[in-house]
């Protein structure tokens, strides 16, 4: 399959760039979905030891994406403990 | 406010509305160059005389339209996305205050110090004064103190309404049942209008909001007022 790929870019380079985008786009949300299943507070993958993980967060944790204003190190908890 | 025959936005009220203003002057002159090109293209099909012209298998032009239409779209979602993740953040707001949706008016309540409630209705267009704005005023404007951030607590007591004000850069979905929160800066003292946006009956349209942004100790002797008054 690759060597059949190889083939048709070889003959036609326009292909280059729409494979890069195309794969470039694919991998970005393959990346974006692990993020989310790995870093997500909202979901749970060990029952056991860690339940709810949404209710051990650090207030300091960078929970966003990118943060443009926000210095997160300088917030404080400000609810009740569970 | 509003005006007629309005083409543009409203002159913004908040740093973020600035922010809003200069990325939609970007993305419109992008998207102004694209159509003109294209008007050119489309001319320049239409008016030629030639018609066995070369239409078939060319690399180097499918290069160039793929990249660079990707580059323009890279252009334009790197500020969107500043931008997005900027008015998500809430940085430490002086005054929280909650916005209720009602049919047909909102509620506001100032509950950080004191206890300060009040109902916002529009002032009918027979009851109006000179000079003041059909559909738009309410009899108890939203007080805040400029220069100030301040977090909104949207939420509705009945239907879905909307709490928005386009010279603040804000808009959000009143939901009974759930609260959503909203921040602002008014850049300076003066009056901002809104209108509820979200389809909640009858009245939906003769719901506005009005935001008063005025100095600090306007805002405390207003507040100390209002309580007293109670």
């Amino acid at each position: 399959m690759i060597g059949t790929m190889r083939k048709q870019l070889r003959s036609h380079p326009a292909l280059i760039p729409l494979l890069f985008f195309i794969g470039g786009g694919a991998a970005m949300s393959m990346t974006y979905l692990a993020r989310l299943a790995l870093r997500n507070p909202d979901v749970s993958w060990d029952r056991k030891n860690n339940p709810e993980p949404w209710n051990n967060m650090d207030p300091t944790h960078q929970y966003k994406f990118y943060a443009i204003d926000m210095d997160y190190s300088k917030l404080k908890k400000q609810g009740p403990d569970f | 406010m509003a005006f007629p025959s309005q083409l543009g936005f409203q002159d913004a009220a908040s740093p973020v509305m600035e922010e809003l203003l200069t990325f939609h002057d970007h993305a419109l002159m992008i998207v102004f160059m694209i159509s003109a090109l294209i008007g050119y293209f489309i001319i320049a099909m239409v008016t030629a005389n030639l018609s066995d012209m070369y239409i078939l298998d060319s690399q180097e032009i499918e290069i160039i339209w793929t990249v660079l239409p990707a580059v323009v779209l890279i252009l334009i979602a790197l500020p969107s996305l500043r931008i997005l993740y900027l008015m998500d953040e809430v940085n430490d707001p002086h005054l929280t205050i909650k916005a209720m949706g009602h049919q047909w008016y909102w509620s506001y309540e100032y509950t950080d110090y004191e206890n300060l409630e009040f109902d916002s209705y529009m002032i009918p267009t027979q009851d109006l004064a000179p000079g003041q704005f059909r559909l738009l005023e309410a009899d108890h404007r939203l007080i805040v103190p400029a220069e100030s951030p301040i977090r909104v607590l949207v939420s509705a007591e009945d239907v879905l309404h909307s709490w928005a004000v386009p010279a603040l850069g804000v808009k959000m979905d009143a939901v009974p049942g759930r609260l959503n929160q909203t921040a602002f800066i008014a850049s300076r003292p003066g009056v901002v209008y809104g209108q509820c946006s979200e389809i909640c009956g009858a009245n939906h349209s003769f719901m506005p909001i009005v935001v008063e942004a005025v100095p600090l100790q306007q805002f405390e002797d207003w507040s100390a007022l209002m309580i007293q008054d109670a």
